[in-house]
C-alpha cells in the first residue's frame, strides 16, 4: 500500500522537480517491502518516461493549500508615533502548471474592512502580502480583493519538504491609526482565501 | 478536603495559570480548489496623552500701571475613554515656584489654565500641584486634524510686581508643564 501511494504521486507531481524526489521516496517504501519493489521500479520508469514526454503540465491538480497561519498579537504599542508592523512567513501552495496562485483577505470591519475592535471603537490596519518568505513589507491588500499574480515556491503541501515557508503576511497598524485611537484592548480577526492560478 | 486531593487541585489550578491567556485561534487551510485560513489578531492600545504647540512668552516694555498677560493656544491629546488629563506646571523658581529671575532680582508671576483654545484666563496652577478633570477636545495628537488646538495657557504679572521690577533688566525663567491622562 505504501508503494501503491508514492508511485501514484509520482505520476502527477514532477512539474517542478517534485516527481524526482517523490519516486526516491517510492523507492525507498519499496526497498522496505520487497515484493513491491519491481512495481515501484516500474512507476518510477512510467514517471519518467511522462517527464521528457512532456506531458507532465495537464498532471496539476490545480489544488491549493495554505498552512502555518499564527495569530498575531502586537502586544502593547507603547510609541503611537510609529507604524507598529507584524509579519509572520506561511507555506502557500500551489499544485498548478504555473504554481500560480491569488489570495484574498477578508477583516472582520464592515464590508470586510481590515480593522480591530474595542467596545464600540475600531482602529484600522493594513495587510500586505509577499510570495516570499521573510518579508517586513509587500503588496498591499484591499479587502476581499484577490492580490493575483503570485507564485509559490512549495514543493510540499504543508512546506514539510523544500522551504519551510513560501510567503509571508505583513499586518501594520499606522501611526495614524494608533494617534486616534482610543486606549484599550482591541481584537479582530482575518481570513485569508486562497485559490490556484 | 483531604490534604491530597487539595494538592492536586491547586497543581491544576498552578498550570492552568500557567497557561496562555488564549489558545490560539488560527486556523489552517486544507487542500483543495480553495484554500482558507484565519488568524486571530490583538493589539493593545496604552494611555497617552500630549501637549504640544507651546510658544515662549516674552513680555517687552511692559507698563508697569497695566497687568501683563500673554494666552496662547496649545494643543493637549488625551486618548483616554474619557479624553481627561490633568496638567501640572513647576516653575524655575525655588520649589518650582513661578518665578522669573535676574541674578538675585526676582518677580513671580501666576499661570492659568483652560481646557479650551482661545481663553484669556483659566484656573490658576499651583507649582507642582496638578489641575485635574480636564477633557481635551483634540481628536489627532498633535491637533493636525480636527481643531488646530484644545486649551489655553495663560501667562500673566501682576501690576504689583512689575513695580517692583527694576527698568530695561531682562527677567527671565522657565515654566515645565506635565501632562498625564485621566
Amino acid at each position: 500500500m505504501v508503494a501503491r501511494g508514492h508511485t501514484a504521486a509520482a505520476f502527477v507531481t514532477r512539474k517542478s522537480g517534485r516527481g524526482v524526489r517523490q519516486c526516491a521516496e517510492g523507492r525507498a517504501a519499496a526497498g522496505a517491502l520487497a515484493q513491491l519493489a519491481g512495481a515501484a521500479a516500474m512507476a518510477c520508469a512510467a514517471a519518467g518516461l511522462l517527464l521528457f514526454g512532456g506531458t507532465a503540465a495537464s498532471a496539476a491538480s490545480n489544488k491549493v493549500r495554505m498552512t502555518n497561519l499564527s495569530d498575531v498579537a502586537f502586544g502593547t504599542i507603547a510609541n503611537l508615533n510609529v507604524d507598529a508592523v507584524r509579519n509572520e512567513s506561511l507555506c502557500l501552495y500551489a499544485d498548478t502548471s504555473s504554481l500560480g496562485y491569488n489570495i484574498t483577505a477578508t477583516g472582520t470591519g464592515a464590508g470586510g474592512a481590515f480593522q480591530l475592535s474595542s467596545g464600540a471603537g475600531s482602529m484600522a490596519y493594513d495587510v500586505e502580502w509577499s510570495s516570499a518568505a521573510g518579508q517586513s513589507s509587500g503588496t498591499q491588500l484591499t479587502p476581499n480583493v484577490p492580490l493575483t499574480g503570485q507564485t509559490s515556491s512549495a514543493t510540499h503541501q504543508t512546506c514539510n519538504n523544500g522551504p519551510a515557508a513560501t510567503a509571508s503576511l505583513i499586518l501594520v497598524v499606522r501611526s495614524t491609526a494608533l494617534s486616534s485611537a482610543a486606549a484599550g484592548t482591541y481584537g479582530g480577526s482575518l481570513t485569508l482565501l486562497v485559490g490556484p492560478e | 478536603m483531604d490534604h491530597a486531593r487539595f494538592h492536586r487541585l491547586c497543581g491544576a489550578c498552578a498550570a492552568a495559570l500557567l497557561m496562555p491567556a488564549s489558545a490560539s485561534a488560527a486556523t489552517q487551510g486544507s487542500l483543495g480548489t480553495t484554500s482558507t485560513g484565519s488568524i486571530a489578531i490583538g493589539a493593545s492600545v496604552p494611555n497617552r496623552v500630549q501637549l504640544s504647540g507651546l510658544s515662549d512668552v516674552s513680555f517687552t516694555n511692559q507698563d508697569p500701571a497695566t497687568p501683563a498677560a500673554n494666552a496662547q493656544n496649545v494643543c493637549v491629546w488625551s486618548n483616554t475613554s474619557t479624553k481627561g488629563y490633568n496638567v501640572t506646571a513647576s516653575g524655575s523658581g525655588t520649589g518650582s515656584a513661578f518665578m522669573l529671575a535676574n541674578g538675585a532680582a526676582t518677580v513671580p508671576y501666576s499661570v492659568e489654565w483652560s481646557g479650551s483654545s482661545g481663553q484669556s484666563a483659566g484656573t490658576a496652577l499651583t507649582a507642582g500641584a496638578a489641575l485635574t478633570g480636564l477633557t481635551s477636545t483634540a481628536t489627532n495628537a498633535t491637533c493636525s486634524a480636527g481643531s488646530s488646538s484644545s486649551a489655553s495657557l495663560i501667562v500673566k504679572i501682576s501690576s504689583a510686581n512689575l513695580q517692583n521690577m527694576q527698568a530695561a533688566t531682562t527677567y527671565t525663567g522657565t515654566l515645565t508643564l506635565v501632562v498625564a491622562p485621566e
